[in-house]
């Protein structure tokens, strides 16, 4: 089932550094490509299918057609630009990181190959902030690049620029939201942008931006390499190649696999994962970091592991950051977890989310304490629905969706705790 | 120009221009949509989520300030469904709003109250014990307190000093429900234009510490008038009330949009001017300190007239028709007008925005009438006579040595609309109105001829009642201008624009 690419070096003694990176084959693929016209790495990433891993599965050739089509649209005769979006806090998702510590060098790969597609000199990395030791790990392989010729004013002796920045995040959930992290790394709060009316990329400091998620930027070199077909050869038709799946909770082997999309998430968590923990039932799984919608054990049993299937299902892929849940777990108390991290995340901006997350919060934290009221059930939903679709960003309605998705399968567990309520309140 | 297409808003057909955003375009059709965060001289934020239209093929509901018009659109504003979205919407505004309507200054003119008034009428659905408390009463500086409570977070306040002023003293701090609005600590606000964020907030939660608790929304009458402060001639509000056993007072002075001239704003320093308006008002006719009667002093100034040769010193605020009629007056005696007016400069007060160093309000009137206004004019005319009848002027002695020494044994004879200290004791003074009771019409700095009404109804005569009454020039402002100023100006008195018009 494992199946490496962007993976295959994790295991290497040393990987990170640039003399074993070498060894490993890294920077190879740019001697070729930077010889060719920079168009073909476009056309091969379009090819192959790949998309966007930070959760939203868009694909990502549409997207770095955007924000070249944008320069030539806009006329701008200067270099537009790359930023990869490292700012990982998508509860239950913990796959970039071991990117940053295992293979940063795979990431500059990756950057480098397409900062010369979209034509991009400069490139950031926005890194959470809670991630020091990867940040600094990153720029010491930066610093490593740049002496030895990879980065800087030419690139392995071609005439092209790329310098490569990481800037990190002060703590905000919101900006892995790309608009509101191209806001942040402007210098200003990080607020969500309105979106655009039709297809268009994202601006930092009014240029064509391409915002993508480190994982997809560290798949890059091997479609380079290998070509399209070769990625294509992993994976579903609509959901081709491969993506780094996690396990965390009640699992004996929690960690990062990497494995080809389709696969049957039952046989991930018993074949891979080893089970559930002290030999417990399942009963739910996150399956794609804390926004999707949870599962119950019956429809795990059920669910593959890519896009279109999870979607059929009633969740989403998301990040591919599962998190197993055992049949001991309270399902309000889980919510209310989610919901306290919401509640604490939500940037405030747009009035459905900034006041919705609060008070959903609230209607749970008075369940676990004894003092819901009857209709409480019918209110979550009642908010959710005000909630779901109304904002400027995303973030609401996967609030939203996450309560209806609890509710939806696990309502018995929170009508207990309403009649608890009541019937303390009787006596 | 874009072109116009049809769109049809709740039934009704409307030719509007293709491309421009919808709500400001419906707002000035007199369609009524909800919003806290648009506004026009601010544009769209997309943060209340109030302003959601239907629009037909369009699976959710959209914000308005955010929708671009397309030809054949079909909009719904006020269907069941899109009423109770606003509704929710609306209900998690007021989720930790304190509700303290009753001692909030902004009750009357405030969105949440006519919102809720108008579709929200919901119960509570959350326990009062459960809001969000946060501060009250902030003194951020430059007379604006904050309540972060009652706040909203449509960021106009912050947008203002970031966009508008560039002064960013405001941000928004704090995540989630925990956001508020707030100055940097220790700062406060300094830009002289701070109090527009008064009028920009559509809630109570910036409110004028000067207005406070002074007088509800609701009893004051508003005038259309025009700032006096200085040259610039901001249009005003003139929000007055005349409450039982007072005379009508004025309580503030609020912008009033007038694209050519001051757009949304005015400066705070012409904003407070209604104190000076409100204060120190000549009441009484005096002859050396006496009281006496409006004949009697009427006749004093007629015998001066006839036998004294005055000259005549104008004040650079008065109207045109004020100043015509005293341009009148001199013709018929045969006098000598100056308008002198160095004591209105204040190179401190100018900027490049709104504020003019020229604190009089009608020097280019003056100029377009051909009154004298220089100082050796003014030195020359006093030279020849013994009497001098002041219309209102409050500083043209000033510290100047040289006309200080040729006034020292001069009658004089003042027109004053409020007590100035210098002229307390003045031979005659004669009390008259000021421009927030009178109407009138003054040319700005930029040469913009524009009207404004009369505001307060004090019984006190103005200028041009009390000249009718000794010599019977015309007494309105229409028939100073009948009389003559139309054909010094080009132009009929009713055919001012309400936005002015450049001369």
């Amino acid at each position: 089932m494992i199946t490496k690419i962007v993976s295959k070096n994790f295991e290497t003694e040393n990987s990170h550094t640039l003399e074993v990176a070498k060894q490993n084959g890294a920077y190879r693929s740019i001697d070729e490509a930077f010889t060719k016209p920079s168009y073909l790495i476009e056309t091969e990433i379009s090819n192959s299918g790949l998309r966007g891993k930070g959760g939203g599965g868009a694909p990502a050739g549409a997207k770095w057609c955007l924000a070249t089509r944008a320069r030539e649209m806009d006329n701008i005769t200067t270099s537009s630009y790359l930023v990869v979006n490292a700012d990982e806090s998508e509860p239950g998702t913990f796959k970039d990181r071991q990117i940053l510590e295992f293979d940063p060098h795979l990431l500059l790969e990756g950057m480098i190959l397409t900062c010369y597609a979209i034509g991009a000199n400069e490139a950031y990395i926005y890194i959470r902030g809670e991630y020091k030791f990867f940040a600094e790990r990153l720029n010491e392989a930066i610093a490593e690049a740049y002496a030895d010729g990879i980065l800087g004013n030419k690139v392995k002796g071609f005439d092209y620029r790329v310098d490569i920045t990481v800037h990190r995040g002060a703590g905000a959930y919101i900006c892995g939201e790309k608009s509101a992290l191209l806001e942040s790394l402007e210098g200003n709060r990080g607020h969500p942008r309105l979106k655009p009316h039709k297809p268009s990329p994202e601006y930092y400091f009014g240029k064509p931006t391409l915002v993508n998620n480190v994982e997809t930027i560290a798949t890059v070199p091997f479609i380079v390499n290998n070509g399209a077909a070769a990625y294509r050869a992993y994976g579903t038709e609509k959901s081709p190649g491969t993506l780094l799946f996690g396990m965390s909770g009640h699992i004996n082997n929690p960690g990062i696999y990497e494995m080809a999309f389709g696969e049957s998430m039952q046989d991930f968590i018993d074949k891979i994962g080893g089970g559930i923990k002290n030999g417990k039932k399942l009963k739910a799984v996150i399956p794609g970091g804390a926004s999707t919608p949870v599962l119950s054990a019956q429809e795990v049993k059920e669910a593959r592991l890519d896009y279109e299937s999870m979607k059929a299902t009633g969740s989403a892929l998301g990040t591919g950051g599962m998190i197993i849940m055992d049949e001991d777990t309270c399902m309000v108390s889980a919510l209310k977890n989610l919901l306290s991290f919401y509640h604490h995340e939500s940037c405030g901006q747009c009035t459905p989310c900034r006041e919705g997350t609060a008070w959903v919060d609230g209607i749970i934290a008075n369940m676990l304490n004894q003092k819901a009221k009857k209709d409480d059930i019918d209110l979550l939903s009642d908010i959710s629905k005000t909630m779901n679709g109304k904002t400027i960003c995303v973030f609401a309605p996967a609030v939203a969706m996450v309560i209806d998705g609890f509710i939806l399968r696990f309502r018995s567990e929170f009508e207990a705790y309403i009649e608890k309520s009541l019937g303390e309140a009787h006596v | 120009m874009s072109e116009m297409v049809n769109i049809m808003v709740d039934g009704q057909k409307l030719k509007v221009p293709e491309g421009e955003l919808l709500l400001p375009v419906l707002l000035k059709n007199g369609i009524s949509v909800p919003h806290f965060c648009y506004h026009d001289a601010l544009g769209p934020d997309g943060n209340c989520r109030m302003c959601m239209v239907e629009i037909e093929g369009q699976k959710r509901p959209q914000v308005s300030c955010d929708t671009f018009i397309k030809k054949d659109m079909v909009v719904n504003t006020k269907n069941e469904n899109i009423n109770d979205v606003k509704r929710k919407i609306l209900e998690l505004e007021l989720l930790s709003h304190p509700v303290d309507c009753p001692i909030c200054d902004q009750a009357g003119e405030c969105s949440l109250q006519d919102y809720y008034m108008e579709f929200g009428l919901n119960e509570a659905r959350r326990p009062k014990e459960e809001k969000k408390l946060k501060n009250k009463k902030l003194d951020i500086g430059r007379n604006i307190i904050l309540d972060q409570e009652r706040c909203v977070l449509c960021a106009r306040c912050t947008r203002f000093t970031q966009e508008i002023t560039h002064t960013n003293e405001l941000a928004i701090i704090g995540r989630g429900n925990d956001a508020r609005v707030s100055t940097m600590p220790g700062q406060q606000m300094h830009t002289p234009y701070a109090m527009n964020i008064i009028d920009l907030c559509p809630v109570g939660a910036l409110t004028s510490k000067d207005f406070r608790f002074k007088q509800r929304v609701w009893f004051m009458h508003s005038s259309k008038s025009i700032c006096h402060g200085c040259a610039k001639g901001c249009n005003i509000y003139l929000d007055h009330n005349q409450e039982k056993y007072k005379s009508d007072t004025i309580f503030r002075f609020r912008p009033r949009l007038n694209h050519q001239v001051n757009g949304h704003f005015i400066c705070d320093e012409g904003r407070l001017t209604y104190n000076q308006e409100n204060a120190e008002r000549v009441n009484e006719f005096y002859h050396h300190n006496r009281i006496i009667t409006e004949e009697n002093a009427l006749s004093y100034l007629l015998r001066w007239l006839n036998d004294l040769k005055p000259l005549l010193i104008v004040s650079p605020s008065l109207s045109l028709e004020e100043l015509y009629v005293i341009q009148i007056l001199a013709k018929r005696f045969e006098l000598d007008i100056n308008a002198y007016s160095e004591g209105y400069i204040d190179l401190d007060f100018e900027d490049d925005w709104l504020r003019s160093k020229d604190r009089s309000a009608n020097l280019e009137g003056v100029k377009k009438l051909g009154i004298k206004m220089s100082k050796d004019e003014l030195i020359a005319s006093l030279k020849e006579t013994t009497c001098i009848i002041n219309f209102n002027h409050k500083s043209f002695i000033g510290a100047d040595l040289d006309i200080q020494a040729l006034l020292a044994h001069k009658q004089e004879a003042h027109f004053l609309s409020h007590l100035f200290e210098n002229y307390k004791h003045k031979e005659l003074i004669l009390p008259i109105s000021s421009y927030s009771e009178h109407e009138g019409s003054l040319i700005n700095e930029e040469g913009i001829l524009q009207r404004y009404e009369a505001g307060l109804h004090n019984d006190k005569k103005s200028l041009l009642e009390l000249l009718h009454a000794a010599i019977s020039t015309p007494d309105t402002a229409s028939q100073v201008w009948e009389e003559g100023l139309s054909e010094v100006l080009g132009i009929e008195y009713e055919e001012i624009p309400p936005e002015g018009k450049q001369l």
